[in-house]
């Protein structure tokens, strides 16, 4: 008996259930939504948990996107990416880019309520470009430049060892305190947060700097949920666990109920490109790989994994990098079954050949761009088989020691400058594991470097991207699209050039 | 006394060659928790001062001696993700799993015993082979996903908790115990259905047994038989079985948490294997598998006092 | 001795597992569609007459992948029990005919590897050996399955050690080698065919679960369990892809455990 009347039940359960899904209407706010808004509150989910919590420590893209409205450097970027003053007050460039001074920012205050000093900003500085006593390696290689920094009343001098007009987008880095050595447990910087605590694997919590220099932030407490799983994500949302989730795809958009959320697109700012290792064979011969680039349909890949939604690419360049940009390259290989097979002919593999995808399996799109491109290169006769791995085996293996054949990514630069983007590509380069190897783009990367003048400058850089085009470094696919959900009564969502999410522009529309 | 202090013996034993193997494994293991940390902005000279700051330049057989030395006397080391200290970082995630899987283990005991006495009844009726049919098929569906459909009805649809919004378990116990009861019912439905299944046949077994008959045929009622005689006699095999849902539940949880969006060890546990946080693994390794040996090892103790009989060490 | 009788359990689990197997082995040769080919103008569509199951995101047909997918979990969960059962026989047979110091020595290993938790040891050795395919996936579940084997058969071949049978084999010279194949192995099938229907429907589920973590098969390798994971990240859009997955996994396991309830209750029949 007590059986029956248990399915009895349960049967009567998921029949209510059923009617209440029916008859609830979207546009209902859950309670939870609620009371974070009359708080002023908001929880966003990301999916990876934080690596470091020291900003110069800090590796992993997530990480920065989210520790960006917690600290600041000399100068930050905006949303257009041009580059204001923000410790700094005053920045000026002299002897065509041979030095850098700054006048510091009266009363700029760190979270922890001290003032920011002089000899906080140098620490910082020095602390990145390895100056610092204890002899340890420059944090960030580009700083080796610097030949003398000097510190005197609000005036910081920095010479360089040779002009770059790029330095200035390095500047950027946190200025954090000098005698302070909690920062990978519980941060201090100058920027509209304030870190309150983290969870791993679950949460950090930031809440509103009130003693910020600048625009105080209209929010006063941001929760990120770290939620790994896809679905999770999307669970939150429609849970009312979460008000804004970036780097969706448009799957799980699509499941969301559009009384209750809006999409707002972006861009994610980054190469996705199917990255050939150019030391082995058959990838050494330009034929083959611009055989690839033909049989490639990156418009395809685009329209079946992301549907529609993504911007085709022809190199090493996306389009919010504005003037270094060259549109003219992406449709430089069309889709072209034919000329590809012939190319391959020509290079001596008339019947195709087997190659290997290695993919980091944690990262989905990239998942599925692999398994597009295997099938598109099923009809150039090229068998395609994906190795999937660990990220932190893709670090070593395919990132450290190049060992793989071609793998997906998406590589993107941290900071505005093109070099960031184009120097992997030099020999020289300690990160250049796709193994390109040509004299022409050394001299012209030496070139770009040492150029005093920014309109040359762009001029080389251009060309360079037009070289790895022409040459087929690499098989260019898209900038991925980014789809953020965003709960209707959030505003003031802003894109940056780069890969970060301002919470300090977001409020409720009550 | 003697025996209980010859399994607490073989119980440390187990935790030292478990420790050791986990060790060993990580020494196979590719990929390197210095270029894990560094990631894409790794150079050489920084990896080798990393490694150096970490102690994994030193040989495989100090590193184990002085990680055991410091779990030891207290000192469970430093996770390399997080920078804090690792009993810090496990011991809110080890509560709620702990939670879990004893809420689910209390949810088990409680259905599953009654439900197998009461079906004992049934055996041979039409009945029978239905309830067997839908035992089994409670046995088959995947926990995650009933947890799936379980989160999307009630916590979505119904709202009776919130899917990914995991309450603090120290300020909200009563809603957080709502959060892990949907989990803890997921986690145990296959486990309860085994529990059934296997109480039933050990009672089957027993009651087929000559006293069994020779107390029937005395005119003792079947009833008083079963629940006085009967059930003490399977009780020890139930311990042990449950001894076993103890520690098979603490490895389901893993995968339960993620769906119901609980922060437990399950996550903490992926994630720092694949981002190779020794420190980390290695505890967590030690803890779980303490839990599993201790659950067989209490079963055996709980064992010996029901049935003195075993308690002469033979049958084991 | 009284006749086996066949009974309802049993059949019906060979009926359900039967006609799995069978569509199963078709599959092997034949599916509809080329269960990886996309279409970008047939994503998502419900089941119809062509796409038995529908579509999925990339609108490759769910049946012929279902199909596919069946095979490579086949192949997993019976490779699985059979390195378990070989094994871990192996390991039951020397402890337990033997004992000793060899029993002592394997059996604590045995214990420290019963203490972890499956799952925890399956990730363990996948990171061990390397890419997620279905063959490491194969190692690392076999790895998990070997203990729970060796106990069994242990205390199988202990019980029979002392048998008069064996007793009088070993009076008439026959050697350890053969006293353990020929006389008491065939005689721990009754032991073992239940640990083997257990073992395998263990292996379909903890394959599915090491997917669902994102630690198992991945394509273009296509299990179950992988299926499922794909299936519930769209579970709105496409409820259909999720429902008969899920369904064809739990059929499989219901099967194969209805398979093991009917031997077990031949075998109390018989005893």
């Amino acid at each position: 008996m007590k059986k029956k009347i248990l399915a009895v039940i349960l049967v009567l359960g998921m029949l209510m259930a059923l009617l209440a899904a029916c008859g609830r209407k979207g546009g209902e706010t859950p309670p939870a939504v609620k009371e974070r808004t009359t708080a002023n509150e908001i929880t966003i989910g990301i999916a990876q948990d934080l690596d470091s919590l020291d900003p110069h420590l800090a590796v992993a893209a997530g990480t920065k996107e989210v520790m960006f409205n917690v600290f600041e450097g000399l100068v930050k970027p905006t949303s257009d990416g041009n580059l204001v003053p923000a410790v700094a007050s005053n920045v000026s460039v002299e002897d065509g880019g041979l030095t850098y001074v700054f006048t510091l920012r009266q009363g700029v205050k760190f979270h922890n309520g001290k003032t920011v000093e002089m000899q906080d900003v140098l620490y910082s500085v020095r602390r990145c470009a390895g100056l610092l006593e204890d002899g340890a390696e420059p944090l960030v290689p580009a700083l080796a430049v610097i030949a003398d920094i000097q510190g005197e009343g609000d005036t910081l001098t920095i010479t360089l060892s040779e002009p770059n007009l790029e330095f200035l987008a390095y500047m950027t880095l946190a200025i954090l305190p000098a005698d302070y050595d909690q920062q990978a447990t519980a941060p201090v910087g100058t920027g509209p947060f304030k870190f309150v605590s983290r969870a791993a694997q679950d949460n950090v919590v930031l809440e509103r700097f009130d003693d910020y220099w600048g625009t105080p932030a209209k929010l006063q407490k941001v929760t990120f949920k770290i939620i790994e799983d896809e679905s999770g994500l999307v669970r939150g949302l429609q849970s009312g666990a979460l008000d804004l989730v970036s780097h969706m795809t448009y799957t799980q958009i699509s499941q969301l109920d559009k009384n209750d959320f809006h999409v707002e697109e972006g861009s994610m700012n980054l190469v996705q490109a199917l990255y050939l290792n150019n030391s082995v064979k058959p990838f050494d011969d330009v034929r083959v790989r611009q055989a690839l680039c033909y049989a490639i349909d990156k418009q395809g890949i685009i329209d079946m994994a992301f549907d529609g939604y993504g911007i085709p690419l022809g190199t090493s360049m996306f389009p919010s990098f504005g003037k270094y940009y060259d549109d003219s390259l992406t449709d430089y290989y069309p889709h072209d079954v034919a000329k590809a097979k012939e190319l391959l002919a020509q290079a001596g593999y008339p019947n195709g050949f087997e190659m290997t995808i290695t993919v980091p399996s944690n990262y989905q799109p990239h998942v599925d761009t692999a398994q597009v491109i295997v099938e598109q290169l099923k009809e150039t006769g090229i068998t395609a088989t994906i190795i999937p791995v660990e990220w932190d085996t893709w670090l070593s293996d395919v990132y450290g020691k190049s060992e793989f054949q071609s793998t997906i990514t998406g590589l993107t630069s941290d900071n505005m400058t093109a070099r960031k983007l184009l120097e992997r590509f030099n020999t020289q380069a300690g990160n250049n594991f796709t193994k390109y190897n040509n004299p022409k783009y050394d001299e012209l990367f030496a070139q770009a470097v040492a150029a005093t003048d920014d309109a040359a400058q762009t001029a080389i850089y251009r060309q360079m991207e037009r070289h790895l085009t022409e040459n087929a470094a690499n098989v260019y696919i898209q900038d991925m699209a980014d789809l953020v959900a965003v709960r209707n009564g959030v505003k003031g969502l802003t894109f940056y050039p780069l890969y970060v999410l301002d919470v300090s522009t977001l409020y409720w529309d009550k | 006394m003697k025996y209980a202090l010859k399994r607490i013996l073989m119980l440390v034993l187990t935790m030292v060659i478990v420790s050791f193997l986990t060790f060993l494994a990580f020494e196979l293991i590719s990929g390197d928790p210095a270029e894990a940390k560094l990631g894409t902005e790794a150079t050489p000279e920084r990896l080798a001062a990393l490694r150096h700051e970490m102690g994994l330049d030193r040989p495989f057989p100090v590193r184990y001696v002085s990680w055991l030395a410091g779990f030891v006397s207290g000192d469970l080391g430093t996770s390399y993700n997080y920078d804090m200290p690792v009993w810090e970082l496990i011991a809110p995630k080890l509560e709620v799993t702990l939670c879990l899987c004893l809420l689910s283990f209390v949810l088990i005991t409680a259905v599953s015993i009654p439900l197998a006495i009461w079906s004992y009844r049934w055996t041979g009726t039409a009945f029978d082979a239905v309830r067997t049919a839908f035992n089994q098929l409670c046995m088959a569906v995947p926990p995650f996903f009933t947890g799936i459909l379980m989160s999307y009805f009630f916590g979505i649809v119904m709202r009776l908790f919130i899917p990914g919004d995991f309450p603090d378990l120290r300020t909200d116990f009563g809603e957080a115990v709502t959060h892990l009861f949907f989990a803890a019912i997921c986690l145990g439905i296959p486990r309860a259905a085994m529990t059934v299944r296997m109480m039933r046949s050990t009672v089957i077994g027993e009651m087929q047994k000559a006293y069994v008959r020779t107390a029937i045929s005395r005119g003792n009622d079947r009833r008083g038989v079963l629940t006085r005689h009967v059930l003490k006699n399977s009780l020890t095999s139930a311990v042990t079985f449950l001894g076993q849902t103890m520690a098979e539940l603490i490895g389901g949880s893993v995968v339960v948490e993620q769906v119901f969006g609980i922060p437990g060890l399950g996550r903490l546990l992926v994630y720092s294997i694949s981002n190779r946080d020794y420190p980390v693994v290695e505890t967590l390794v030690v803890i779980l598998a303490f839990w599993v040996v201790l659950a067989g090892t209490l079963a055996d103790l709980i064992n010996q006092r029901i049935d003195p009989r075993l308690r002469l060490g033979g049958a084991v | 001795m009284r006749k086996r009788k066949i009974n309802g359990y049993l059949l019906v689990g060979l009926i359900i597992t039967g006609a799995l197997l069978l569509m199963t082995l078709i599959g092997a040769f034949h599916t509809p569609w080329d269960p990886n080919a996309m279409s970008a103008t047939e994503k998502f569509q419900a089941p119809s007459l062509a796409h038995l199951f529908g579509t999925d995101r990339f609108g490759r047909d769910i049946f012929s992948r279902v199909l596919k997918g069946s095979g490579t979990t086949l192949a997993i969960a019976l490779a699985t029990v059979a390195i378990g059962a070989v094994v871990g026989t192996l390991v039951g047979a020397v402890t337990g005919f033997f004992g000793g110091v060899v029993d002592d020595a394997l059996m604590r290993l045995n214990d420290a590897l019963t203490a972890f938790p499956s799952i925890l040891l399956a990730l363990l050795v996948i990171s061990i050996v390397g890419p997620e395919n279905k063959y490491n996936v194969v190692l690392a579940l076999g790895i998990v399955f070997i203990p729970s084997f060796a106990r069994v058969t242990r205390t199988a071949f202990a019980g029979l050690r002392d048998a008069n049978y064996i007793t009088s084999a070993r009076l008439m010279g026959a050697s350890n080698g053969r006293i353990l194949l020929i006389h008491m192995l065939p005689n721990t099938a009754r032991v073992l065919l239940p640990a083997v229907t257990i073992g395998f429907n263990n292996a379909v589920l903890a394959e599915a679960s090491m997917s669902f973590l994102g630690i198992g098969v991945t394509p273009p390798d296509a299990s179950l369990g992988y299926l499922l994971k794909e299936a519930q990240s769209m579970l709105a859009l496409a409820p259909w892809y999720a429902l008969c997955t899920g369904t064809v996994i739990a059929l499989l396991v219901f099967g194969v455990g209805l398979i093991g309830e009917g031997l077990q209750k031949m075998d109390r029949e018989v005893a």
